[in-house]
């Protein structure tokens, strides 16, 4: 690869380029911000992938998903072809290790991920995500957009991009996951009928993301080294610190301690692939 | 197969912080750190590194032919971590200096001796032996049931800023 290629963020640092290259990132779910942020990634210089989308291109998804066609539409073509399709446009000798599943049916190759976007739907799957990157020790950025209706009001567009960071506050300790909006996930996730999206908040939550993973791997800003939850109001254009990060606890999470790293039944399937091979 | 290792940062910060120290005569420090495993698959294995205890100023004996020799209450009190959670433990010490660093040709005779010792007390554990540089490491890795061991294709540190060690 030309070094021209990557002149202009050659102010990231001298070390930053080789970082990003062997870096495994993971994005579970590529729908509208899933998509922006392989995207992105690519362009950065990304070389290797983890990545899931159990759906297929519909003709719903063409206004926001990134790289998608009409034509793919119409081949139903899977959203981790689509995403491949962008990555390895950009980086023909990416690896890209895609899954048409939820990543909860296959997590083996996420455990490879240095650090996972969570582009998921709904506050249940995200906490599945973070109790899963809590345990294997893995940072994962979260990423969400919601539209709400309320009577006669304009619609309220808003967001979020949380970093959850093993062993600092989980999106509990923020208040963006609680009991109450977990039982209430049953019925719906948004208020505005079927689950409303559109293109340009996912663009700005997804770069923001990316900004804050790309701080994180090369420490550029030299600054960011706490909590992250930014949050984003659609209607008036802003992306800022939720207020809650005032009020957080510099104690361990109570949540997902970090004594209880590491995945109980690994013992146990290795006992069972020992005794297989032995057989 | 690979294999990659994890730790937070404030569990790396305080190993080097406490493996610097100076001793009153060993020329080196060492310690025993917890490590559970996150996966392990035919192709890849992840072990998490947990909880770190320095050896304790009397567990060193006197010797000028090695960096630090530790007295048998020191193993045994690893043994019997392992043993009492039934999970991995790997022997941590360090070589002042940035830049990858490499076992001596004691630390590779003799450390593997301890390792043994840990994964009787615990076989179905990762054991290894870690030696820490400034900035980077390298490591030894014995994952339940290999004969021989491997070294980590990845270690990473998780906080911030993340860092690759390996």
């Amino acid at each position: 690869m030309s070094n021209e290629r990557f002149s202009r963020q050659s102010f990231l640092g001298e070390g930053s380029q080789p970082i990003f290259e062997r870096a495994v990132v993971a994005v579970a779910g590529l729908g509208g911000g899933g998509s922006h942020v392989v995207q992105q990634l690519a362009h950065i210089g990304f070389l290797n992938y983890v990545i899931y989308d159990l759906d297929v291109v519909e003709d719903s998804n063409l206004n926001r998903l990134i790289g998608a066609t009409e034509q793919d539409a119409a081949d139903a073509m899977p959203k981790i072809d689509v995403a491949r399709r962008i990555i390895t446009g950009l980086r023909p000798r990416a690896r890209v290790d895609a899954f048409q599943c939820r990543w909860q049916e296959n997590v083996g190759p996420l455990h490879r991920a240095d650090l996972i976007f969570g582009c998921v739907d709904g506050f249940s799957e995200r906490r599945e995500l973070e109790a899963f990157a809590r345990r294997s020790l893995t940072p994962l950025l979260d990423v969400g957009m919601d539209v709400h209706c309320v009577g006669n009001e304009p619609p309220r567009m808003g967001g979020q991009v949380i970093l959850s960071m093993p062993g600092g506050p989980c999106m509990f300790c923020m208040g963006f996951l609680n009991e109450r909006n977990l039982a209430r996930e049953g019925e719906r996730y948004g208020a505005a009928g079927g689950r409303p999206q559109v293109v340009w908040p996912n663009a700005i939550l997804a770069s923001t993301a990316v900004g804050i993973a790309v701080d994180l791997l090369n420490d550029w800003t030299r600054s960011l080294r706490g909590a992250v939850y930014m949050s984003y109001d659609g209607n008036k254009g802003t992306v800022q610190p939720h207020i809650r990060l005032q009020y957080l606890s510099e104690v361990e999470c109570p949540h997902y301690p970090l004594s209880l790293v590491g995945d109980p039944l690994t013992r146990l399937s290795l006992s069972a692939e020992a005794e297989a091979s032995v057989r | 197969m690979t294999t990659g290792i994890r730790l937070t940062r404030t569990l790396y910060e305080h190993m080097l912080g406490d493996l610097r120290r100076p001793h009153e005569y060993a020329y080196e420090r060492v310690g025993f750190v917890s490590a559970k495993t996150a996966n392990i698959s035919s192709e890849h294995a992840l072990v998490l590194l947990t909880e770190y205890r320095p050896v304790l100023d009397e567990q060193y004996i006197p010797d000028p032919y090695s960096g630090a020799r530790i007295n048998s209450a020191a193993i045994r009190e690893a043994m019997q971590r392992a043993l009492d959670t039934g999970g991995g433990v790997f022997h941590v010490h360090m070589h002042e200096g940035r830049g990858k660093p490499g076992f001596s040709t004691m630390d590779a005779e003799e450390t593997p001796r301890i390792v043994a010792g840990l994964r009787t007390a615990a076989p179905e554990a990762a054991h290894g032996m870690l030696l820490l540089s400034g900035n980077h490491c390298t490591a030894w890795v014995w994952l339940p049931g290999a004969g021989e061991p491997g070294t980590p294709a990845k270690v990473s540190v998780v906080g911030y800023p993340m860092a690759l060690l390996v």
